[in-house]
Parts: structure tokens; sequence; C-alpha cells
């Protein structure tokens, strides 16, 4: 007896495709340059205006070289320019192609998480993934928006204090004891502000779901006259999370009102300082210029709040998109040569209920190729979680065949699985079948065989791009029992396949599908009865 | 102006073209008085920090040149600095609460108009987008009624006060600045037009490449069912490679908005401080820069960039427009949903006014599917839109696979929405009796968890609790199809349950269930076969 098996995992760790051409180094020299060249410009113009005024009181005006400083001054203007346009272009490239590489890595790792193959996909729901998304952009360019920013002010601060030191050191006292109260004012927030953050995604979760619970029993509702009162106290959630929203805004904006003070006050002390130390005329113009770098410096961390926002939001993005991939276990790639299975046979296997817990007695089957079995019961009898098991999507479940063992594994690459809330990709409807090696011959047979031929001419054809809206519940159902008709894998597993389709619709499919698979192990499932052909039906 | 007492009893004036105000009237409306107050304050801030560069300049010059100094020039700049803070945190406040004074009375406004809808409308909503939009649509619209507001309002007033501050030392300095802006507003239209040009060429591409890391998140298992992982998984890299380069095409053309600003402002310190050099050192005599005290030349020097601050601020808000707009349509459009079809069931009509409902006892309304079994029953209820609930059916116990379901325990979603906190006796005995208690399915008696909109629940286990409710309350009870989605025993005992509230009130299901319909005292068979519906008691 031989046991088939998943193939060793090979560890293909693209995760750390490393950015070696990534325009980051580029994108802050650029910034650097941008801040140098406005800092420089704002003090070589007082420190010039000065020079020039103090020799204009003499003859010394005659031999005072305007040109250098003039043509100083016009560098750094364009200079600054050209920089900053080329700072934001160069530093939202990096962004976006650290973006490109980040959702790549990410959609990897979201697949290889097992809770993609249990019950309920939550990002099937429209607002958790908007939610998700915007989680992954709050990760895409907080390097743009808190690094970037961080790391050039810092420098340039840095740059100023060292000057600070040289020309006038006392002014450093001030100077330090503003920063660091704004520091610690900033690090408060950024505490505080986390658990406001936490709270007001708890609120607006928590009002999503209500709001979504009280629309979908709408009917019952106000039949039952509740309409009015569950639906406003759902949105309460949601007027919560505004409220805790402003309370940070208006904290936060305490501290941009502390950071724009900080330049100016800055300038001043440098100013101050040199006065006292004696500093007068001549002696006062570099201190001027250092004062005005400082003026200019300031202008930058207006932004201040911004920037912490956007760190508060990473932070809690990382965590939540960590708790999404972060389970993940390692996918066997490479695929395995397909074995023509003609029977399946379970033995003593534990059903399991849609929320995973074990029901009923141990179950025993066998299934045949050209005999399409169909699973019937109760809602919430754990159809679906059967047919997973067989996939090998969850459980630890062993079946065999013939002489042949088959882990969930390997029973997961003899399978493909027909879940009943078909999904359509944003894409042509040739990449939707999922059949790429076949013709397009072989293609538009197995759509007229589903009654799809006509509404995918309409469509464009099997080069028509196509979205889950742009179809009918029952149109995607019958293009995703397309994809297995176009299977060529010896195990097919349908969910209610007849779901959204009219009885003799269905049933006429149902037949040509059956008919055309019939070397296959075909199993589906259904809660409507036994009315709809298969050779055989077990009840659970 | 002043009527804003509440969010909700403002009522926006109706728009010009009759029409229903929209979600930007209503928000305009709401933030009118914030955002007067917002603008108020960020000019009082403008005009104090223009105050500061003004007595930091007088003072700066005075020291280097070492003239006399009054002892005002020196507290003045820290003082002006101080106050200029204070009224942009104040402004900044101001701008917080009205944005969420705004966004929270779209919220509102949404609220009414959803508890406004029938229940076949409200059926109609796209519920993910609708979650999605009102999480983020009011704040956008907030976002632009006041944020892109007040910023579009300082561009016209803060330059105007900065030119209006160098007037006061020099007109020609003045001149050039206000000479200086035609020619960055024509730089300005000419590269807008540009980007829309280059966006409207680039759209097709980009919005089917910008979706397509969520469509595929979004389809994941699908995905994985067909074992197309590693195809689509490097379709998805090449995509994403694709759509950061188109950005980038699009971006590279924007950015020059912001750059025409950095230029002309940077240009203007460089021209400023050249002509205002000569002038000091007396080689050229250029009207307007010649015979200046310093303080006057740093004066100039520092409210040149004050002048093209607000351009800055309001380009950078470029997006808060489009997002904004956006955002309106979106909000709009999602609480006017298309009216369901009226259902094309002429037999229901001619029968209308024939149903005569006793007070009491099993009426089942039975009939092919399609022949509009749950229409008749929204009809009694009062559930479609311009039909009045028959007489004593305007409040029932509504029993179906979509009854609502609240977090929690069993017992606390069974006893939801009962007049009074049941006996735990009879909450015990209600949940027995439809089987509840020993659900293999939901263990854990009356302390089983339970999910928002019973998500951990069947829609059989839903309909279940909805009778034990029932079971509760002396309501009349309306159910569609109670037994349908039923194991037999289960299915027995509901029967039962019906059967026996029967007793004493008013019960109406639609059925297809033989053994429910021979339980029943009357029955009301419709056949849309074009002929009048049979009642027949039994």
């Amino acid at each position: 007896m031989t046991t088939l098996s998943a193939p060793p995992t090979e560890e293909t760790s693209e995760t750390g495709r490393p950015p070696k051409d990534s325009p980051w180094a580029a994108a802050i020299l650029l910034a650097l340059a941008a801040l140098a060249c406005g800092v420089l410009l704002a003090g070589l113009s007082a420190w010039f205006l000065g020079a020039v005024a103090i020799a204009g009181l003499s003859s010394a005006a005659l031999t005072f070289n305007v040109h250098i400083p003039a043509a100083l001054v016009r560098l750094f203007a364009i200079g600054r320019t050209a920089a900053k346009y080329g700072e934001r272009l160069v530093g939202h490239k990096a962004a976006l192609l650290d973006q490109a590489r980040r959702r790549g890595n990410l959609f990897a790792a979201m697949a290889r998480a097992p809770s993609v193959r249990r019950a309920g996909w939550q990002f099937g729901d429209q607002d958790r993934l908007a939610d998700y998304l915007d989680d992954v952009e709050d990760m895409d360019f907080a390097k743009l928006r808190v690094d970037l920013p961080l790391l050039t002010v810092g420098a340039g601060a840095l740059a100023c204090l060292v000057a600070t030191l040289l020309v006038a050191p006392l002014a450093i006292l001030p100077i330090a004891a503003l920063a660091a109260a704004i520091a610690a004012l900033a690090a408060r927030l950024a505490v505080a502000g986390q658990s406001t953050w936490d709270e007001v995604r708890r609120a607006r979760r928590e009002g999503s779901q209500r709001i979504g619970a009280a629309i979908a029993a709408a009917l019952a509702l106000q039949a039952e006259d509740a309409w009015s009162e569950r639906l406003s106290s759902a949105f309460g959630p949601l007027a919560r999370a505004e409220d805790r929203l402003l309370a940070m805004r208006r904290s936060f904006a305490a501290l941009d009102a502390v950071a724009g003070l900080f330049g100016p006050l800055a300038g001043m002390a440098v100013m101050a300082a040199a006065w006292f130390a004696g500093e007068r005329l001549d002696g006062l113009l570099v201190p001027a210029f250092l004062a005005f770098a400082w003026l200019a410096l300031g202008e930058t961390a207006l932004g201040a709040s911004k920037i912490l926002v956007a760190a508060l939001r990473r932070r809690a993005a990382a965590r939540e998109i960590a708790r999404w991939s972060g389970d993940a276990t390692a996918e066997p790639r490479p695929e395995i040569a397909s074995p023509r299975l003609t029977t399946l046979r379970l033995a003593g296997w534990q059903r399991l209920t849609p929320n995973h817990r074990p029901i009923g007695r141990p179950f025993a089957a066998t299934f045949e190729a050209g005999r399409p079995t169909l699973l019937t019961g109760p809602s919430g009898c754990g159809k679906t979680s059967l047919l997973k098991q067989i996939a090998g999507w969850i459980g630890n479940d062993i079946a065999d065949s013939r002489a042949l063992v088959l882990l969930p594994g390997a029973r997961r690459q003899l399978s493909v699985f027909c879940p009943h809330d078909a999904a359509i990709l944003a894409d042509t409807v040739r990449a939707n079948l999922f059949a790429p090696k076949a013709t397009d011959d072989a293609i538009r047979q197995a759509l007229a065989a589903m009654e799809l031929g006509a509404r995918i001419d309409e469509a464009g054809g099997l080069d028509g791009w196509i979205t889950q809206e742009s179809l009918s519940l029952g149109e995607r159902q019958r293009l995703n029992l397309a994809r297995a008709w176009l299977s060529t894998r010896p195990l097919v597993l349908l969910d209610e396949p007849t779901e959204h389709l009219d009885p003799d619709q269905g049933a006429r499919i149902l037949d040509r599908l059956f008919e055309h698979l019939r070397d296959r192990i075909v199993i589906l499932s259904s809660h409507r009865g036994t009315e709809e052909a298969g050779d055989r039906a077990i009840r659970l | 102006m002043t009527n804003l007492s509440g969010p909700s009893s403002s009522r926006p004036p109706p728009s010009a073209d009759g029409r229903a105000p929209g979600a930007l009237a209503a928000a305009r409306a709401l933030g009118a008085r914030g955002t007067k107050r917002a603008l108020a304050w960020q000019m009082a801030r403008s005009l104090l920090r223009l105050g500061f560069s003004g007595t930091a300049a007088v003072l700066a010059g005075r020291l280097i040149m070492g003239s006399e100094i009054a002892a005002w020039m020196v507290p003045a700049p820290p003082l002006l600095l101080v106050l200029a803070a204070l009224a942009g945190w104040v402004a900044d406040r101001i701008q917080a609460e009205t944005e969420a004074g705004v966004a929270n009375g779209l919220r509102e406004e949404a609220l009414a108009r959803l508890r406004a809808l029938p229940a076949r409308s409200v059926q109609a909503v796209p519920v993910g987008e609708l979650l999605v939009g009102l999480q983020r649509h009011p704040e956008s619209i907030a976002a632009l009624v006041v944020g892109h507001r007040v910023a579009r309002l300082m561009l016209a007033l803060g330059p105007l006060a900065a030119a209006a501050a160098i007037l006061g030392v020099s007109w020609q300095a003045a001149l050039l600045v206000l000479g200086l802006t035609p020619v960055m507003i024509i730089f300005f239209a000419f590269i807008g037009d540009a980007i829309r040009r280059r966006a409207k060429a680039q759209e097709k591409a980009l919005g089917r490449l910008a979706g397509q890391f969520a469509d595929r998140i979004r389809t994941l298992p699908t995905i994985l069912a067909h074992h197309a992982l590693g195809a689509e998984e490097a379709k998805l890299r090449i995509r994403l490679d694709a759509y950061a380069g188109e950005t980038m095409g699009v971006l590279r053309v924007a950015f020059l908005n912001a750059g025409v600003i950095d230029f002309f402002s940077s240009l203007s310190i460089a021209i400023l401080a050249v002509f205002l050099g000569l002038g000091h050192l007396g080689l050229a005599s250029i009207p307007g820069f010649s015979d200046l005290a310093l303080w006057q030349s740093l004066f100039i020097l520092m409210i040149a960039p004050e002048y093209f601050a607000p351009f800055r601020r309001y380009a950078e808000q470029y997006h808060a427009k489009a997002e904004g707009d956006a955002a309106a349509d979106a909000l709009d459009r999602l609480l006017e949903p298309a009216p369901p079809p009226a259902a094309d069931l002429p037999h229901l009509d001619r029968i209308a006014g024939t149903i005569a409902l006793p007070p009491g006892g099993l009426v089942a309304v039975s009939g092919a599917s399609g022949s509009g079994k749950s229409t008749l029953l929204r009809r009694l209820a009062g559930l479609e839109p311009g039909i009045e609930a028959a007489p004593g059916l305007a409040t029932v116990s509504w029993a179906a696979t979509d009854s609502y379901v609240p977090d929690g325990d069993l017992g606390a979603a069974i006893a939801w929405g009962t007049d009074a906190p049941p006996e735990p006796s009879r909450l015990l005995l209600a949940a027995g009796q439809v089987g509840l208690l020993d659900d293999t399915l939901l263990p854990g008696g009356l302390g089983a968890r339970v999910e928002n909109g019973g998500g951990n629940l069947s829609g059989g286990q839903r309909l279940r609790i909805a009778i034990a409710r029932a079971l509760l309350t002396d309501r009349p009870v309306i159910a569609d199809e109670p037994t349908a989605k039923l194991d037999p025993a289960t299915a027995a005992l509901v029967r039962d349950a019906l059967r026996d509230m029967a007793r004493s009130r008013l019960v109406l299901v639609a059925t297809h269930d033989g053994a429910l319909l021979r339980l029943a005292d009357m029955t009301i068979h419709l056949d849309p076969a074009d002929q009048p519906a049979r009642e027949s008691a039994s």
C-alpha cells in the first residue's frame, strides 16, 4: 500500500526578495537636499541682506561681491524646487514599488493561512475587505508618511543644533527644552492615541456588524415593529467612534500648535543668545543666518500630528494584518502526478459542524467514478464541512482508493472543490475558468453546456472582462459549474450546485455535467432533497 | 444661519433643481456655522502670524544694524507667535468638531432615510457597499465641506493679507509678488488640463489594475479550490508592477502642481533677496527696493513665503475635492435603492379585499412556488410599499429564517424583543418546545453562544428562535415556510408549537408542508392560473 501525501514543502521564501534597486536611498537624499536647500535659502537670504545693509553704510559697498551670494540664492531656490519635486516623485515610486512587492507577498501569505480554507471567508464581505485594504494601504505608505519626514526633519534639526552649538551655545538650553517638551507631548499622545484608535476600530466594526444584522432581518424587524429602534441602536457605535476620533483630533491639534512654535522660538533663542554674548553688527550676521534657518526648518514641523496619526495607523494595521497571515503554514506548491481514481473510501470519519465541532456517529462511505453521489440533510448538518473534509481542506482524515492511502494534502491536489458562493475574478472569462490548457473549442463547449454561451458572447467572448457584479447569481453559479466541467482532477466536489438555478435548468445542466464527468468521482450537496438526479443519495 | 440646535433638527434647504437635497447640500448646511468660525480663527492665525513675522523682522533688522529698539519690540514677536499658535489650535479644534458634527449629522440623515424605507427596499440596498460607505463617506464629505472649504477661502484671503502687509513697506515689492500670481495660475490651469487628459487616457488601464489585489484577496478560496494560486500570484505581481508604473505616470504630472507653487515661492524669495540686496548696496536704483532699512527688507523677505503658503495648503487637499464629491454621490445612490420590481401577481390583487382573517386559529397559505405566498404574508403584515397591514397585524411575531437574532447567548436571543424579561422557567419551556435545548448543532442550552445576526446559526435555528420568542408573547404570529429547512423530528415540534399558539391567537403560515396544512383551521390556496383563491375551512 502506498501512501500518497503531499510532496515535501519546498520552502519558497520569495517573501524576502530584497529590494536591491529600491529608490528609497535616492528619495532620502532628495528629501535631505530639498530641506537643505530650503533652510540654506532662508538663512543665506537673511545673511545677505544683513551683510549688504551693513556694507551699504560705508564704502565697502563698492567692493562687496554681490554675485556669489546672489547666485547661491538662485541656486538654492531652483534646487529646492527641483529636489522637492524629485523627493515627491522618487518617494512615491519607492512606496509604490514596495506596495507592489508587499501586496504580492501578502497575497501569497494569505493563501497559506489555514483560515482561507475554513468556513466563511471573511473577505468575501465587502466591508471586511475594505477594512483590510485600509490596513494594507496604511502599511504601504507608512514609510513615506512617517519614516521619511521624521528622518529628514531629524537630520535637519541635528545639523541646526550643531550649528547652534558653534554659533550661539547658550541657545541650546531653550531649544533642547522645547524639543524635549514636544517629544514628551508626542509620546503621551501616541500612547493615548493608540488605545483611542483601537477603540475607534472596534466601535466601527461593531456598528457595521449590527447594521448588517439589522438590515438582513429588515423584514422580520418591520413586521415586529422593532426596525426603527434596532437600526438606531445599531448606528450607536458609529457615532461613538466618531466621538472618540474627535477627541483624538482635538488633542492632536495641541501637538501641531506646539510643534509650530519650535522653529521660530529656536530662531529667536539664537538671536538672543548671540546678542547677550555681546555680538553686534557683523557679528550678528551668522546668528541671523542660523535663526532664519531654524525658521525655515520649523515650517516642515507643521505636519507633526499627521505623522503621529500615520504612525498609529501603521501599528494597528500591522497587528491586524499579522493576525490574518500570521498563522500561515507552508502550502505545497509543486503539482503531483494525478492518478486516475475510480473509488474513494472513507471509513470512521468524524463529521464536523460548520463551526468545526464534531457531530454525529463515525461516517463511512464509498464513492465511485461514474456514480455521482448526493449528500442531503437539513441546513447546518455539515454537508459543506464534509465536502471540505473530503477535499482535504479541513481535518486530518485519511481516505483510501484501492491500494492508495490519500492524506488531506493529496486529496487537495486531486480534487476540485466548487464552493456554493461562487466568486468571479475581475478578469477575462478565460482566466475565470482556470483551465489554461483547454482549447477555445473545449471552453466554448463547456460554456454552451452550462447555457452561458450567449451571455459570454455578450460580455465580449472568451477575452471579455467580467466581474462579480456583471453576472447574476445564476450566471455565476453556471460559470462555477463550467469550471468543474473543464477541470481535469479525478475528484469533483460540488457544493449546492443548483442553488440560484430554476429546478428545470438545474436538472438539465447537472445531467450534462455528470455525463461529461462520467469517468470522475463526483460528490455534490443539496439541501433540496433527492429529486435532483444523482444515482445515489446519502442523508446526513 | 444659527439654527444649528442639533445635527438632526436642522433640515437642509431643498436644492435648486427641486430634487431631495443630497448629502452634499445637507453637509453644507450642517457645517456652515462651524466652517465660518474655523475660517475666522484661521484668518486670525494668519494675521497674528504676519504680525509675528513683521515684528520679528523689525527686531532682527534693528538688532543687526544696532539701531534703537523700543521696549515693545522685544516681547512682541514671541507674544504674537504664541497667540498665532493658540488661534491655530482653536481653528483646528473647531474644524475637527465641525467635521465630526457634519459626519454624525450625515449618519443620522442616513439612519432616518433607512428607517423610513419599506422592508422590500431595504432588501435592495447593497449591504456591503452601504457598510463601507457609512464608515467612510460621511468623513470624506465633511472634509470637503469644512476642511477643503476653509482652505479654499484662505486661498482668497491669506495671500491678500500678506500682500497688504508687504504693501505697507513697499508697494513695488507687493506688486511683484502679486504679479507672479497670474503667471502661476496660468501654469496651474495648464497643468490641471494636462493631468485631466493624462488621467483620462490611463483611467481604463488603472481602473482595472487598481482593484486587482482586493479582488484576488476576496476570491482567494475560489483560486485555491481551482489550483490557480501559482498562476494568479504571478499574474498579480505583474499587474501590481504595471499599476505602480501607470500610477507613476499620473503622479509625474500631478506633482507638477505642487512643484509650480514651490517654484514661484522660491523664485519670489530669490528675486526679492537680490533686488533688496542691490538696493541696500546702493549699486542699483530700483524703485521700491532702494532706501529701505534692513528691517523693511527682512520684513518683505519673511512675509513673501506667507503669501504662497495658502496655495500650498490648498494644493495638498487636491484629492479631498474629488473624494468628497464621489462620496456624496455614492451615499445618495446607496440611500435611494431602486424600488424592487412590483411582483406581477394579479390573482393576489383580486383577492386583496376578500380575505377575512379570523381572530384566532391556524391559517395556512398554500400554493406552488412562485404563486405569491410570501408576498401575501408581506401584504397582510403591511410590509409591501403602499399597503396597509390587515387589522390586528401591524405588530406581529415574524418567524422566518431571516428573523433577527442579537448577539449574546441563546436565552437572550429568545428573550429579545419580548415586552418584559420572561421568567427563566418559561424561557426554558419555550426553548425546549422547539427543540433548541437538545440541538446537537447548538450545544450549551440557553447559554449557547450566539453571534450578532445569528451568523453562527443555520436558517432553521434562527427560525426556531423566532418561534420560541413568539411563544413568550401573545402577538399574532406570521411564519414563512416554518418547517421547510428542518429535519422531520424538529419539524413536528414546530408544527406542535404553531398549533399550540393558534389556540389563543391568529397564526398565519405560508407552507407547502402537507402535515402542517392538515393542521390548519383555514387554508388559503393561491393559484396563479387566474382562478380566485379558494378558502376552505376544515
